[in-house]
C-alpha cells in the first residue's frame, strides 16, 4: 500500500473531527471580525473558497442574521454561470451585495488597460482598493489559504494593510495565541483569512460534508479548450484560440474560479464534491499550478501582487 | 490506528544552517505532500543549487523573494502535510537571533517544538559538550510558552558517521538544560535531513537506535491528556468564555445569543454562569456549536449561548461557570500581575511606558511598572535585577525576555498561564504605532 492509498483509506475516518477543529477556528475568527470592527465585509467571488467562508460566516452569525455585506469585485470577464449563481445566492439568503466593477475603474481612468483583451486579474487590486475606500471597510474577509502559494504561507490571519492597501511581509505584526491585534489607524484596514489553515482537500471535504452549493463549472462539463503550455485554456470571446492551436472539446472542471482570462480547467469527470475529493487526493499538481496563468509569470508573482494590495 | 482528533501543530526551531528547511522539505517530500509543479519550480527557482542531481529541498520553504535571494528565512511560514495517522500544521520559524519574536509567535499556537541541533557545530573534545546558545534560547522559549512536548532532532548525523557515542553525549547535554528549564518531556532522534535517515524511518545507518523516527515521534504524541475537559479540569477549573460578539435571534428579536470559544472546562446546558465584570448571574438554557444545538460544549468549541434571562453582556466581558466549590484561579480578579514578558517591538521598553493590553476580548490600558528578572539567553538562566539599578539598565530591547510587573487599567479574571493559556496570556500593543510590542505570560 502506498502512502497515498493508506491516506485515502484513512481519510474518511479522520475527516470529521479534523473538519470540526477547522470549523471552530474559522467561526471564532469570523466572530472576532463581527465583534471587533465597525464596518467589515466579506469578499465573495463565488469561488469555492469564498463560498466556504460565506457558509462559515452564516454559521458564525446564527441564529442571528449575517451582520456584514458581501463584496464582489467584478472584472467584467466572468463565467456567466458564476454571475447567475451569485444572484440566486443573494436572493436565497437575503444578503446585502456590493459589487465593485472593474469597468467603472476603467471609465474613471484609474485603470488603464494595455490592450482590450488583457488579463484583468492584476487590475482587480485597484477596484478592490477603491471599493474598500468608498465603503470605508475596516476589515475585509477573504478565502485565501496558506497552502495555495509560498507568499500566502507567510500571511497572518489578520493581515494589516496601510492606507494604500499594501502588505508589508517583513513588518508583519506577530500573531500570538488567538489574541489578534486588531488595532487600526484611520484609513488602514485588515484582510482577514478564516480558512488560512485549510488545505484544498479540507475545503472539498467540507463542501461535501456540508453540502455547500457551488457554481456548476466546478463539476464536470464539456468545454471547448486549447492546450497551451501544459494548461487547458478555455475558448471564450476574451480568450480566443491562437492561429496554430486546435480547439478540442473535453470533459473538464475548474479547480479555481477567477477572471476568465487567467483561469483554466482541468480534465475531470467528477460530478459532485465527493468525486472531487477523490480526484484531489490523487492529484499530482497543486491547485494554482494546474490552473492559474497569473502565478506562472515568475516565482514571486503572488508576493508582488500582494504587496500592491491584492488578496 | 485511530487518527487524532485534530491536527498536531508543531514548530521547528533552528536556522537554515542547521538544515531546518531541508528537514521540512524532507518531511513534505517523503510524505508525498509536494506536488509535481512545486518540485518543478524548485528546479526553476533562482539560486537553485542541486547537489549531484538531488533537489535542494530547503527551497520548498523559502517563501519571499528576499529570503530566496539572501538564503535566509524571515518570517513564520505555515505548512501542511498528512500521513495515514495524522494531519500536521508546521509553523516554520526562523532561528536567527533577531527573529526570536517569530519563534514566540509560532510557539504560541504549537503543541510540540522540534528543536534542531546541528551536530557538526558542537565541540566533542572536552568532557562535556556546550550546546549552542540558540538551542538554549529555543528550548527556553518553548518552555515559557508552555509547550508540553519537545522532539530533539540531532541533525547531520551523516557528517559524523552516525556516531552513537556522540549522539548520546548530545542528549546528555540537552538533558542538563532541559531540567534547568523545567522541560521534562522530550524525545531525541538522530537524523540526516539531507539523506533522509531517521526522518520518516530509520535506516541501516542508525540500527543502534531503538527509538522512533522523527515522524513516528510526532505521530505518536498524545494530545488527549491536555485537551480533556472532563478529568483534570473538573478539579481545578471551570468553563470560561471571553465574549466575542452578542447578536439577536433572527426569528425572535428579543432573544440574545452570546458568542465565544469555550476555555478551561466543558460547559453544560443548565450550568449557572456569572458575567464578569458586572457579576450578573444566569443559567445556560441553550448551546449551539457550528454543528448545531448541543447539551454540552467542549474546550475550544465556538459556541453561541442562550441564557434564561436578559443580562447586560458585551464584547470584552467574560462568561464564567459558577461552581459549587471554589476552583483554582476562577475567583482571581486583579489589576496587577507578575508575568514573563517576551519583548518583540524594535522600540525598547522604557519602564513606565503606557501600553494597550489585550486580555481575552478586552482592550485596556496597561503599564510595565517593574522589571524583576532577566533571562540570560546565552546560558538559559534567570538573573535578578537589583532594586537600585538605574533606568538605563532596566530598558528592555527587542527579543529580550524578562520577568516584570504589569498593571492594568481595571481588574481582570486572570490566571496563571500554566493553569489557563487563555486567561494567563496577554498581548501588549504600542498605543501610537499599534505594533505588537510583547507577549506576556502570567505567573
Amino acid at each position: 500500500m502506498t502512502a497515498r492509498d493508506a491516506f485515502l483509506a484513512s481519510e474518511f475516518h479522520a475527516t470529521d473531527t479534523h473538519l470540526n477543529w477547522l470549523e471552530d477556528e474559522a467561526v471564532s475568527i469570523l466572530r472576532e471580525v463581527f465583534g471587533a470592527f465597525e464596518r467589515p465585509a466579506i469578499l465573495c467571488s463565488c469561488g469555492k473558497d469564498s463560498l466556504v467562508v460565506l457558509h462559515l460566516a452564516m454559521k458564525a452569525a446564527a441564529p442571528g442574521k449575517l451582520p456584514v455585506p458581501i463584496v464582489h469585485i467584478d472584472t467584467g470577464h466572468n463565467f456567466p454561470e458564476v454571475i447567475a449563481f451569485r444572484e440566486a445566492l443573494v436572493a436565497r439568503h437575503g444578503l446585502k451585495l456590493i459589487v465593485g466593477h472593474l469597468d467603472d475603474s476603467i471609465r474613471r481612468g484609474t485603470i488603464r488597460l494595455a490592450h482590450p483583451l488583457e488579463s484583468r486579474n492584476r487590475h482587480q487590486t485597484v477596484t478592490l482598493l477603491e471599493t474598500i475606500e468608498a465603503n470605508r471597510f475596516d476589515a475585509v474577509v477573504g478565502g485565501a489559504r496558506r497552502d495555495e502559494e509560498k507568499a500566502r504561507a507567510k500571511e497572518r490571519v489578520f493581515s494589516h494593510r496601510d492606507s494604500f492597501g499594501q502588505w508589508q511581509p517583513r513588518a508583519q505584526r506577530p500573531e500570538l495565541w488567538n489574541l489578534y491585534n486588531t488595532q487600526l489607524a484611520p484609513n488602514e484596514n485588515f484582510r482577514v483569512f478564516p480558512i488560512s489553515n485549510w488545505t484544498e482537500l479540507d475545503v472539498w471535504n467540507y463542501i461535501a460534508r456540508e453540502n455547500i452549493a457551488l457554481p456548476s463549472i466546478y463539476y464536470t462539463h464539456q468545454r471547448d479548450v486549447v492546450e497551451r503550455n501544459g494548461l487547458l485554456v478555455p475558448v471564450t470571446d476574451i480568450t480566443p484560440p491562437k492561429e496554430d492551436e486546435t480547439v478540442i472539446t473535453r470533459d473538464v472542471r475548474f479547480r479555481t474560479v477567477g477572471d476568465i482570462s487567467c483561469t483554466c480547467p482541468v480534465a475531470s469527470t467528477a460530478a459532485n464534491a465527493q468525486e472531487v475529493v477523490l480526484e484531489t487526493i490523487a492529484a499530482t499538481n497543486s491547485e494554482r499550478g494546474a490552473t492559474r496563468m497569473d502565478d506562472r509569470a515568475n516565482d514571486a508573482a503572488m508576493e508582488r501582487r500582494k504587496k500592491e494590495g491584492y488578496f | 490506528m485511530t487518527t487524532s482528533s485534530r491536527p498536531l501543530r508543531f514548530i521547528t526551531c533552528g536556522s537554515v544552517d542547521d538544515g531546518k528547511s531541508t528537514l521540512i522539505g524532507r518531511l513534505l517530500f517523503d510524505s508525498k505532500s509536494l506536488m509535481l509543479d512545486q518540485l518543478d519550480s524548485l528546479g526553476r527557482a533562482r539560486g537553485a543549487q542541486t547537489r549531484a542531481g538531488e533537489l535542494d529541498l530547503s527551497l520548498v520553504t523559502d517563501g519571499l523573494e528576499a529570503e530566496r535571494e539572501q538564503g535566509i528565512t524571515i518570517d513564520v511560514a505555515y505548512r501542511y502535510f498528512a500521513t495515514p495517522k495524522r494531519k500536521f500544521i508546521i509553523a516554520d520559524a526562523p532561528g536567527h537571533e533577531q527573529y526570536t519574536r517569530n519563534m514566540v509567535t509560532g510557539a504560541s499556537k504549537s503543541d510540540v517544538a522540534v528543536i534542531l541541533i546541528d551536530v557538526t557545530k558542537l565541540d566533542f573534545s572536552g568532557d562535556t559538550i556546550e550546546l549552542l546558545p540558540q538551542t538554549k534560547r529555543h528550548s527556553a522559549i518553548a518552555g515559557l510558552l508552555g509547550i508540553k512536548h519537545l522532539v530533539v532532532a540531532v541533525n547531520k548525523m551523516d557528517a559524523i558517521d552516525f556516531d552513537r557515542a556522540k549522539f548520546e553525549r548530545v542528549i546528555a547535554a540537552f538533558e542538563a538544560i532541559a531540567s534547568s528549564l523545567n522541560l521534562s518531556n522530550f524525545t531525541a532522534v538522530p537524523i540526516s535531513a539531507l539523506k533522509g535517515d531517521g526522518v520518516v524511518a530509520h535506516t541501516s545507518n542508525t540500527v543502534w537506535f531503538d527509538g522512533p523516527s522523527l515522524l513516528e515521534a510526532l505521530e505518536s504524541i498524545d494530545l488527549t491528556a491536555e485537551n480533556s475537559d472532563s478529568t483534570r479540569a473538573d478539579e481545578t477549573r471551570s468553563a470560561h468564555i471571553a465574549v466575542q460578539y452578542v447578536t439577536r435571534d433572527a426569528a425572535d428579536g428579543h432573544r440574545r445569543w452570546i458568542m465565544g470559544d469555550v476555555a478551561d472546562a466543558a460547559l453544560n446546558v443548565g450550568d449557572r454562569i456569572r458575567v464578569f465584570p458586572s457579576g450578573a448571574l444566569a443559567v445556560v438554557t441553550a448551546i449551539n456549536t457550528p454543528r448545531g444545538s448541543t447539551s454540552v460544549a467542549h474546550v475550544d468549541e465556538a459556541v453561541a449561548l442562550g441564557l434564561d434571562r436578559q443580562v447586560d453582556v458585551a464584547r470584552g466581558d467574560w462568561i464564567i461557570a459558577v461552581r459549587e466549590s471554589p476552583s483554582v484561579g476562577a475567583q482571581l480578579s486583579t489589576n496587577r500581575v507578575t508575568a514573563t514578558l517576551a519583548w518583540l517591538d524594535n522600540a525598547p521598553l522604557a519602564p513606565g511606558r503606557r501600553l494597550l493590553a489585550r486580555h481575552g476580548t478586552r482592550w485596556l490600558p496597561a503599564r510595565v511598572s517593574r522589571i524583576t528578572r532577566r533571562l540570560d539567553l546565552q546560558s538559559a538562566h534567570w538573573i535578578d535585577q537589583s532594586e537600585g539599578e538605574d533606568a538605563a539598565q532596566t530598558v528592555v530591547h527587542a527579543n529580550d525576555i524578562v520577568e516584570a510587573t504589569i498593571e492594568f487599567g481595571s481588574a481582570l479574571p486572570i490566571a496563571d498561564y500554566e493553569i489557563s493559556a487563555l486567561r494567563g496570556a496577554v498581548v501588549l500593543v504600542d498605543p501610537g504605532t499599534h505594533t505588537t510590542a510583547a507577549a506576556a505570560m502570567v505567573k
